[in-house]
């Protein structure tokens, strides 16, 4: 999942950044609102972190203007004031959920989850497709109930193209949200984990390829 | 342009003074102008009189062998003159004085019986009264009696009136003008003393206004007292709050440091404190921010407040699909700091959002409580209720804030300091639904 970060405060800024890619998010990090906006209209993100006291834009405003310019993204505004009308001002300037500064880092980390999930129209934390299902707090799979041991990018390769379902996803797509740096893009390593995890997770048989385009994952609806 | 009252109502009452005085002026001058007019007429008409009762007749020919009884128709230049005319204009009699003066009397054309006055200009001023009768056995057919008056003493009494009437009136006016400057003292007295005072509120040597306001400034008195109260009280809540912020701080920081200087830094006891200062800070902030009840109350619409907080609300607790049962009155209001209701209203909705299973009802009403508006806002939910310490802890103040653990307390106990701070009433019962109700009553 790649993230980003709109944070004027150095420090903590480094910390939401270290705790995302601990977790295995992607993550970009701007320190002011112009910045964040700039990133923001970039580059296509699976959630977005903005703090409401930036410097140069304000909170409320970069996220009216990234909503005003169709980014969809779901944000969660971070408020150090703490006020119910800080709250209310960046939910209807269009943010998803907020927090209160201080926080801690589970509650971030299991709200950003929660708000990336039901953008991809989740209910719950536990991604469930047929007899195939991912624990998104426990970052664990299991095919018909039982355990399967993915490594960490067979499992992100898995959490992205769950909740993106029924869409293709092409490599490129792949590698801009869930690396850090940028692969070789000829080389075929996305290939190898699309082969590999879907060994591990049959008998489901979910994840297609689309030639030349990239892959889908199919719900049992469409499949 | 003129920012000063006392210039402002000096200038209109002085306009419509002027004007008055002009139009009183006028008409008493007009008044005795006319007066005079007819006085000297009556005067020639008695003298038209006495002239018919002196006239003898002998053999068809009128005249005043006995005298006339007017003394001054006889003495030259005495202002009096008569002149007594048949119709052809020929003199049958005229007085010693219009002779000796060389007095002319114009040919009136007098109908029998009727008086004829007029106002002659030139050579001399003189008022003209003529009557024309007619006399049996006299050998003319009409006989005209004219007498004449000078003018100028009517004219020296008019002058001299007129004198009187100015310097009256002007002693008036100055009369008026210096009663209505006294009066403005007087009068605007209590707003220079208010002036004063205020500087002196300003420079902190007074508290409050003095109570002797007229009745006019009592409101003005009052509010600027519950202004400066309310400032006050501001001012040492931002104080107290930070001294309490303060002495809250200093104890959890003091047990960090030391616990550096063991081996190992023992997590749980840091978290520990850094709960305790977490909670000081947002329960201290948010108590020194609030602005409380305002003098100038802005009036907020409940139900807008609580369809904006429910809209924000139902936004980030979406997937959780809660049901929201409204009953609001539309015209519900409270009068105060927006923020504070929000503060006060958006802690209690995300309480029941939190920990409702899926059903949250919210009502509210203003009803009218003996000429005073109550606001009575109740919030529900299905969740498993408040616990009964932990009612006691937020109601009766018994527990100090900082002591509460983040979650639902704290919250609740902002609430209900804020709730205090407008003289409202925080309740907290069991709700039909199954879980809490929570009652909140502002003035």
């Amino acid at each position: 999942m790649r993230t980003l970060i709109v944070e004027d405060e150095a420090s903590l800024r480094d910390q939401l950044a270290q705790h995302l890619k601990a977790e295995g998010f992607a993550v970009d990090c701007a320190a002011d609102g112009e910045e964040g906006l700039y990133f923001g209209r970039e580059y296509d993100y699976d959630a977005a972190v903005i703090d409401l006291g930036l410097p140069k834009i304000d909170g409320i405003e970069l996220i009216a203007r990234l909503r005003s310019e169709e980014r969809a993204f779901p944000i969660l505004v971070l408020t150090a004031r703490g006020h119910w009308q800080d709250k209310v001002n960046g939910l209807e300037a269009g943010a998803d959920d907020y927090l209160a500064k201080p926080f801690q880092m589970e509650e971030l980390l299991a709200r950003l989850n929660a708000l990336i999930r039901r953008s991809a129209g989740y209910a719950s934390p536990v991604l469930s497709q047929g007899e195939l299902q991912l624990d998104t707090a426990k970052k664990e799979v299991r095919v018909t109930g039982t355990p399967v041991e993915l490594t960490a990018y067979e499992y992100k390769v898995l959490e992205y193209l769950m909740l993106n379902p029924n869409r293709v996803v092409s490599k490129s797509e792949l590698t801009d949200h869930l690396y850090e740096q940028d692969f070789d893009r000829d080389s075929n390593v996305i290939e190898v984990f699309v082969g590999r995890l879907r060994k591990k997770i049959a008998p489901v048989d979910l994840i297609r390829t689309v030639r030349g385009q990239g892959y889908r994952f199919v719900t049992d609806a469409v499949a | 342009m003129n920012n000063s009252i006392q210039k402002r109502l000096l200038i209109t009452t002085t306009c419509v003074l002027a004007l008055f005085l002009t139009i009183t002026g006028w008409v008493l001058d007009r008044s005795f102008s006319t007066s005079v007019v007819a006085g000297a007429e009556e005067q020639l008409r008695l003298v038209i009189y006495s002239l018919m009762g002196s006239v003898q007749e002998r053999d068809g020919r009128l005249s005043f062998t006995q005298g006339v009884a007017e003394p001054r128709l006889t003495q030259p230049d005495s202002g009096l003159y008569a002149r007594v005319a048949n119709e052809m204009d020929q003199d049958i009699w005229t007085s010693p004085s219009a002779v000796t003066s060389g007095v002319t009397f114009p040919q009136v054309d007098a109908s029998p019986g009727l008086f004829v006055f007029s106002q002659v200009d030139a050579p001399v001023q003189r008022f003209h009264l003529s009557y024309a009768v007619i006399w049996e056995d006299v050998d003319t057919e009409r006989v005209v009696f004219s007498v004449a008056t000078d003018q100028q003493p009517f004219r020296i009494a008019i002058n001299q009136f007129r004198r009187s009437l100015g310097i009256g009136l002007g002693a008036a006016t100055l009369l008026f003008i210096v009663a209505e400057l006294l009066a403005l003292r007087w009068g605007l007295l209590p707003l220079r003393t208010m002036a004063q005072e205020v500087k002196e509120l300003e420079s902190g040597e007074r508290e409050t206004l003095s109570a002797a306001y007229p009745d006019e400034l009592v409101g003005l008195a009052q509010n600027l007292d519950r202004f400066v109260a309310h400032e006050q009280r501001s001012r040492s809540r931002y104080r107290n709050a930070l001294d309490d912020l303060a002495h809250s701080l200093k104890t959890p920081l003091a047990v960090v440091r030391n616990s550096l200087l063991d081996t190992g830094v023992d997590k749980t006891l840091v978290a520990e404190q850094l709960e305790r200062m977490e909670t000081s800070v947002t329960h201290q902030l948010t108590k020194a921010s609030a602005a409380g009840p305002v003098v100038v109350g802005k009036q907020v619409n409940v139900a807008t407040l609580i369809e904006r907080l429910l809209r924000a609300l139902q936004t980030a607790y979406v997937e959780r699909g809660i049901d929201v049962q409204l009953n609001l009155d539309k015209r519900a209001v409270m009068r105060g700091d927006e923020r504070d209701f929000m503060e006060i209203l958006g802690n209690l909705l995300e309480n029941a959002f939190k920990y409702t299973r899926g059903k949250v009802r919210v009502s509210a009403q203003s009803v009218d409580a003996g000429g005073r508006i109550r606001t009575h806002i109740g919030i529900e939910d299905d969740g498993d209720g408040i616990p009964e310490a932990m009612r006691r802890d937020v109601l009766h103040r018994g527990k100090r804030l900082d002591e509460f653990e983040s979650g639902q307390g704290i919250g609740l106990a902002v609430v209900a300091e804020l709730v205090e701070l407008y003289k409202g009433q925080l309740q907290i019962s069991d709700s039909e639904l199954g879980g809490a109700l929570l009652t909140v009553t502002l003035p």
